[in-house]
């Protein structure tokens, strides 16, 4: 009885605190966990210390898929948050919102509550991504990263190996003595988004018709059309055959775990993925994604921007979007904006907190930090930095539904292709049913 | 007997009303969701929509992975079904023989029922891990196994972790079935027959047979529904989507692809051939089951 007594005494304390600040609450939901997901809540903290008007409160809801699902559900119910943390694969999703006012831009929501950031700050490649038709930005720029080469110095020191690959040719060139040597050479940890989606931002190759969706609904991808993407599969499969490629199924951590134990050579995976391996793997670098020097003729180009974005939620009082405003301001200060990078390996996303970097000589201390920034500010494509088809997250399965049964030989680089644009096709034009 | 009237018309209703409430809120409000889903095309914050007509099943019928699923599912179940009433079946009758200890077998036979089917999943992701798998080890050293990429091992790792938990269920219900069968029946038998095994087979298994029915449903509708828990921390449906049972893809198309039309398509396909199983067992299989 008297534990019940405490707990109850407890529960009304705890009723009476959160009433009496009478804050204004901003609920903040996202799709990080882990590491990723405190660092969210130590910014809403920093925010929250900051003032006293505000108070945001961040909700994981788990990965990025559940996040945008439950984002989705809770707007269905009238109970949706004010700002959401969706992912590139959804941005497509989310912009196509604006319309139906379920998403207030981010210009829109600056005129309205006057951010002082503006999203001219943001680095234009990140901007791009997360704009509409008109170049407006919708999404606030929030976890911007792309996918990194990580490699094992150790290793490549023991086979004799002293520069790290700049192109698969070299790779190819290399692998053989990294096999003999006891190691996997390579493993990735995202077939979709490694090595389909910046497989052709890297090679400056249109992945859809509509010039990736930007200039109008697209209708379908150039997988089985575009000959660089089957020579690069087609050599994807003699390496899993051969040993120099290790497939280690769908699960993210399953094929970073060779790398992180010391493995494994090669590693492709996020910009924001060194945090786990830094204090166990003791010698390893981060390097620009290769790209076949054959196919860009030595060139290189930029990747996309991976992460996710914020987007703001419509459907709330001015009074809490004028504290949405405030905390956008704060997230965009360079000072956060580097915080943010320092702790996660996620892109500096505005101009101020590159200049920061710069200015306090932030990579000669932090080299795990550059190569995000350095491959993403590549110059020179001719293609849009990124991609605007609907259903992706589905054809992101549909691809992965087709490289296992071309890697175990059940069917044809040229066959599982022509699936893969067969069945995007088909959820593409679904989507554009619905627009 | 006295009939019990209720004396005002209504009252009844009364009492009623809670469950039919729960029913109505929770069964028929969602089936009516699901089946306005099914026909209708909208995008996924429910803008755009449009009355669509069957066009969401002839989406689901043109999609090659629906019938990989189906072809998993059917397979899945019947294994499933298999494997855990005949190992839960030969539980029930050891442990039904023991005399000391009795109440130890039969609780930790019993125990792992009470584990969910997700945390079901996260144990077997252990047993199959490469890199600390014991179970991987094993069957690594046997044939080379690889659940990446290789169908067999697959099908392999989920019917292993799916059917665990449930061979306890299988146990509980076969035990107590054995333990309803009349002493004087199994006495008498004994004087006819000494071979145990035939006598398990003509007079014991003929009694168990109410339950054996009441189990394969239950084991079919565990496939169908309940491994979700287990398919979604183990495998996640690949190679391919080789382990993706109906319900599973109909959650990943629904959730993850954000198509509500799909889903609900798929859902109302589900239902259909639940009711065709459903039928079909008590047609086929109950009439030839002899209740005492």
């Amino acid at each position: 009885m008297k534990k019940l007594i405490s707990i109850f005494v407890l529960l009304v304390s705890f009723a009476f605190t959160s009433n009496s600040y009478s804050k204004t609450e901003i609920h903040w939901w996202y799709g990080n966990s882990g590491f990723l997901g405190d660092v969210i809540i130590e910014i809403a903290n920093r925010f929250n210390d900051s003032q006293d008007e505000y108070m945001v409160i961040p909700t994981g809801k788990g990965s990025y898929e559940d996040n945008m699902a439950a984002t989705i559900a809770a707007f269905r119910a009238g109970d949706q948050p004010h700002y959401s943390q969706v992912y590139d694969a959804g941005a497509a999703i989310m912009v196509a919102q604006v319309k139906n006012g379920v998403v207030i831009g981010f210009e829109e929501m600056a005129e309205k509550y006057g951010i002082d950031v503006d999203a001219d700050n943001y680095i234009p490649g990140i901007k791009n991504f997360y704009a509409d038709a008109d170049g407006k930005m919708v999404g606030v720029p929030f976890n911007s990263s792309t996918c990194l080469m990580y490699a094992n110095m150790d290793i490549l020191n023991e086979v004799g190996i002293e520069e790290v690959p700049k192109t698969y040719e070299e790779f190819e060139g290399m692998a053989q003595k990294i096999l003999d040597a006891g190691y996997i050479p390579l493993l990735q940890s995202h077939s979709p988004w490694i090595w389909t989606e910046n497989f052709f931002s890297r090679h400056n190759l249109l992945m859809t018709d509509g010039n990736n969706g930007y200039d109008a609904v697209p209708t379908k991808t150039l997988f089985a059309d575009t000959e660089a993407f089957v020579y690069h599969w087609t050599k994807v499969k003699e390496w899993y055959e051969k040993g120099f490629y290790g497939y280690k199924g769908r699960a993210w951590g399953d094929n970073q775990a060779p790398f992180t134990n010391g493995e494994a050579a090669f590693w492709f995976g996020s910009a924001a993925s060194f945090g786990g391996m830094k204090d166990v793997l003791p010698n390893f670098t981060t390097n620009p994604i290769p790209y076949w020097d054959s196919v860009t003729g030595g060139k290189e180009y930029p990747t996309f921007i991976g992460g996710a974005a914020n987007w703001i939620l419509n459907g709330h009082t001015e009074e809490e979007y004028k504290g949405l405003a405030k905390f956008i301001e704060f997230m965009g200060s360079p000072e956060m904006d580097l915080y943010y990078h320092n702790m996660t390996g996620y892109a500096a996303v505005t101009k101020g907190g590159i200049e920061l970097a710069e200015t306090i000589n932030f990579y000669r201390t932090s080299p795990y930090h550059k190569a995000v920034g350095d491959q993403l500010g590549l110059e020179g494509s001719t293609i849009p930095g990124g991609y605007r088809a609907g259903n992706w997250p589905q054809i992101r399965e549909v691809i992965y539904e087709n490289v296992e049964p071309m890697l175990n030989g059940e069917i044809s680089v040229e066959e599982a292709l022509g699936n893969m644009d067969k069945g995007a096709e088909k959820l593409l034009a679904q989507f554009a049913k619905t627009l | 007997m006295k009939k019990v009237q209720f004396k005002s018309s209504y009252s009844q209703y009364i009492f009623l009303a809670p469950q039919l409430l729960i029913l109505l809120i929770f069964l028929y409000w969602p089936i009516i969701q699901t089946f306005r889903d099914a026909f209708t095309i909208q995008d996924a914050f429910g803008f755009g929509s449009y009355f669509a007509g069957f066009d969401n099943f002839l989406f689901v019928f043109s999609d090659p992975s629906y019938y990989t699923a189906f072809k998993f599912t059917i397979i899945y179940s019947f294994v499933i079904t298999l494997i855990t009433g005949s190992i839960g079946l030969l539980l029930a009758v050891q442990a039904n023989k023991v005399l000391h200890g009795k109440n130890v077998y039969k609780t930790l036979l019993i125990w792992p029922y009470a584990i969910a089917p997700a945390v079901v999943g996260v144990m077997a992701n252990y047993f199959f891990s490469e890199r600390y798998g014991l179970l991987h080890h094993l069957f690594n050293n046997l044939w080379g196994f690889n659940w990446y990429e290789d169908v067999f091992d697959a099908y392999i790792y989920v019917i292993i972790a799916g059917s665990w938990k449930q061979i306890s269920a299988n146990f509980i219900f076969f035990l107590a079935g054995l333990q309803a069968i009349q002493k004087t029946v199994i006495e008498a038998s004994i004087i006819d027959c000494k071979s145990n095994i035939r006598r398990f087979w003509t007079i014991t298994f003929p009694l168990l047979m109410p339950t054996t029915f009441f189990l394969i449903i239950i084991n079919i509708t565990y496939a169908f529904f309940d491994t979700f828990g287990i398919i979604d921390t183990t495998t996640i449906g690949a190679p391919g989507s080789e382990t993706k049972t109906l319900v599973y893809k109909a959650y990943i198309d629904g959730f993850k692809g954000l198509d509500l039309g799909s889903a609900g398509a798929q859902s109302i396909l589900m239902m259909i051939i639940v009711l065709i199983i459903t039928i079909f067992q008590f047609r086929y299989i109950e009439g030839k089951i002899h209740y005492n």
